[in-house]
């Protein structure tokens, strides 16, 4: 995983010794067409792009460019009464480059729905989708979706599982075995890598769906209430090992938690929504120092404001409307 | 050391076919009727059925007959009942025919398919192939419908074009349920092979039941009946030991004790 290490949210101008396929992508917006030509040779061929190539500082030249842009993105669904019920209403959200994104919000506001949309797993009712100012039209393996059901495949041994996404993207075995090795390991499942999915508990199915999206090397990791199903204790270490995970390269998360102290705890930026239709109430920036570890955070008043605070905010709203 | 538990596992299989041997033999000797062999008569008259050349080669065409008709079953029935189940589309086109095939009994269809096809062996491998492919279509479709939209999703994000997805998850999903419906098509194959072979007699294993009974060498019959069974049990066993291979993955880690042991 040396590769990785060094990604991009380093801003480090000399930075580039063991670049980062994604950060590679990065430039294809700003550098000429014969290196976008090789840009399309690397990703054919799918190594991580070599250190020689590429020189150039990338993050420095454009900090916190957009990545993905959702563009009045509303959503109706045809509920068993054959009625119309809107479950996004104009939805317009620009998340950036290297940021942790939460969206928070009730259970049924569409928060889900809105992350299943970025992943292009549904499409918007109008409105749209982009990813680096291309449309969405579809799944992408720029993309990896993180689900609450863990979905993994069950016939599949732990390695089986996490060497899929590089084998199906044309990585040799044994390349792909040794990364995805690296990979287990660094979900903290070394020693379970011969193990089927029903032979392991939740967090660690969790842990393998982490380890298998991020095998793939996506630009933007979609989670989506991956913490839902687990017990509280689980739920903490792998926020945890989340955190320290995404240290280091600082992957675009989008996380949808209906927990604020999940999203203040990992967030750069916590996105409110209402229910029904599901709308942006408030996007609050979390401004809390990282690396964050918990047990300074829980006794940071900072943290504990923006806790008390989001949930006034949805306390308020309950208040104002019906009682369901 | 083989613990007692597992010595009751291993021995109560053969313990059920003693049984029964046992209880048909007290049977027939109490009954003293002549259409009913005991059990020693029929188990005598074995060797002279499986020495027999003709009956041999009856034997072993109603078993190639069964394999082919069996095979294609499974080969055209289970992408059939994936798409089926991956497609409302597919599903709407192909449910109402195959609800108005399965009630109908093959059988009862080999009159109709005799005046078409002849007497010959593409009549009764056709028949196999209707009784197998029904209860298959139908657990494929069934296992393809319960695959978690969520692993398909994952899938695609991998980059996985529809076409692979079926077949490269929705298969292995889908495998346990899919092989449920083969056991039973197997069983359905070796009693539509009979019954086909009972109404254009001609040869096969049923033949040689038929044409003894009408002859009245009814120890020959039962002979028959247990060769038939055995075969079933054979068979069944092959295919158990297949599929256990197959979906090691989604077998429990231990046999579950019942509430009553």
């Amino acid at each position: 995983m040396k590769a990785r290490q060094n990604g991009r949210g380093s801003n480090d101008a000399l930075d580039g010794c063991e670049n980062d396929d994604p950060s590679g992508r990065l430039l294809a917006k700003v550098v000429p067409l014969n290196v976008r030509a090789r840009e399309a040779k690397d990703r054919m061929t799918v190594v991580p792009a070599r250190s020689s190539e590429w020189m150039r500082p990338v993050n420095s030249q454009e900090p916190a460019s957009a990545i993905i842009e959702i563009d009045r993105v509303s959503q109706v669904f045809q509920t068993s009464a054959r009625k119309d019920h809107l479950a996004l209403s104009d939805i317009s959200l620009t998340i950036e480059e290297g940021a942790f994104v939460s969206i928070l919000g009730p259970s049924g506001c569409g928060k889900s729905t809105l992350l299943y949309i970025v992943g292009g797993f549904v499409r918007p009712t109008s409105g749209m989708a982009k990813i680096r100012g291309h449309t969405i039209t579809g799944p992408g393996p720029d993309r990896g979706p993180v689900f609450q059901e863990f979905a993994l495949f069950p016939w599949k041994t732990v390695l089986g599982n996490v060497m899929y996404g590089p084998r199906q993207q044309g990585v040799r075995t044994a390349e792909a075995e040794a990364q995805s090795r690296a990979l287990i390991e660094m979900v903290g499942l070394k020693g379970f890598e011969n193990f089927y999915p029903k032979e392991l508990s939740g967090g660690m199915k969790q842990r393998v769906a982490l380890a298998r999206t991020l095998a793939y090397q996506p630009e933007v990791l979609l989670m989506d209430e991956p913490f839902g199903a687990l017990d509280a204790h689980t739920r903490t270490r792998l926020q945890n090992d989340l955190l320290n995970i995404w240290e280091r390269d600082r992957k675009t998360v989008l996380f949808v938690t209906h927990s604020v102290d999940e999203a203040v705890f990992l967030s750069d930026k916590v996105v409110m929504m209402s229910k029904s239709p599901g709308r942006i109430r408030q996007v609050i920036d979390i401004d809390l120092p990282r690396p964050r570890r918990r047990n300074e955070l829980l006794l940071d008043p900072r943290y504990q404001k923006y806790v008390v605070d989001i949930e006034r905010m949805f306390d308020e709203s309950d208040e104002a409307g019906p009682f369901s | 050391m083989i613990s007692s538990a597992v010595l009751t596992r291993r021995a109560a299989p053969v313990l059920a076919c003693v049984g029964l041997l046992a209880v048909w033999q007290v049977a027939s000797l109490a009954l003293k009727n002549d259409s009913f062999p005991t059990a020693i008569e029929a188990i005598r008259a074995i060797p002279d059925i499986l020495g027999d050349r003709e009956s041999l080669t009856n034997i072993l065409a109603s078993l190639r007959r069964m394999a082919m008709g069996f095979g294609v079953a499974v080969l055209v029935s289970i992408p059939l009942g994936l798409l089926m189940g991956r497609s409302r589309g597919i599903a709407a086109f192909f449910n109402p025919l195959l609800m108005v095939i399965y009630p109908v009994p093959k059988a009862a269809l080999m009159p109709i398919i005799m005046l078409w096809l002849g007497v010959g062996d593409a009549t009764k491998t056709l028949v196999i192939f209707l009784g197998v492919s029904l209860p298959v279509i139908y657990h494929s479709f069934e296992g393809a419908k319960a695959v978690e939209e969520k692993m398909l999703w994952s899938g695609a994000a991998m980059g996985l074009s529809s076409a692979k997805r079926l077949v490269r998850i929705v298969l292995p999903v889908a495998l346990p349920e899919i092989l449920t419906g083969c056991r039973t098509g197997l069983v359905l194959a070796l009693i539509t092979m009979i019954t086909s072979e009972m109404i254009a007699r001609q040869s096969g294993a049923g033949n040689i039941l038929f044409n003894a009974l009408d002859m009245g060498q009814y120890d020959t019959v039962f002979a028959m009946i247990i060769i038939v069974g055995t075969m079933g049990i054979c068979l069944d066993a092959i295919f158990e030991s297949v599929r256990a291979r197959l979906v090691r993955w989604s077998e429990p880690q231990f046999d579950m004790p019942l509430s009553f042991s």
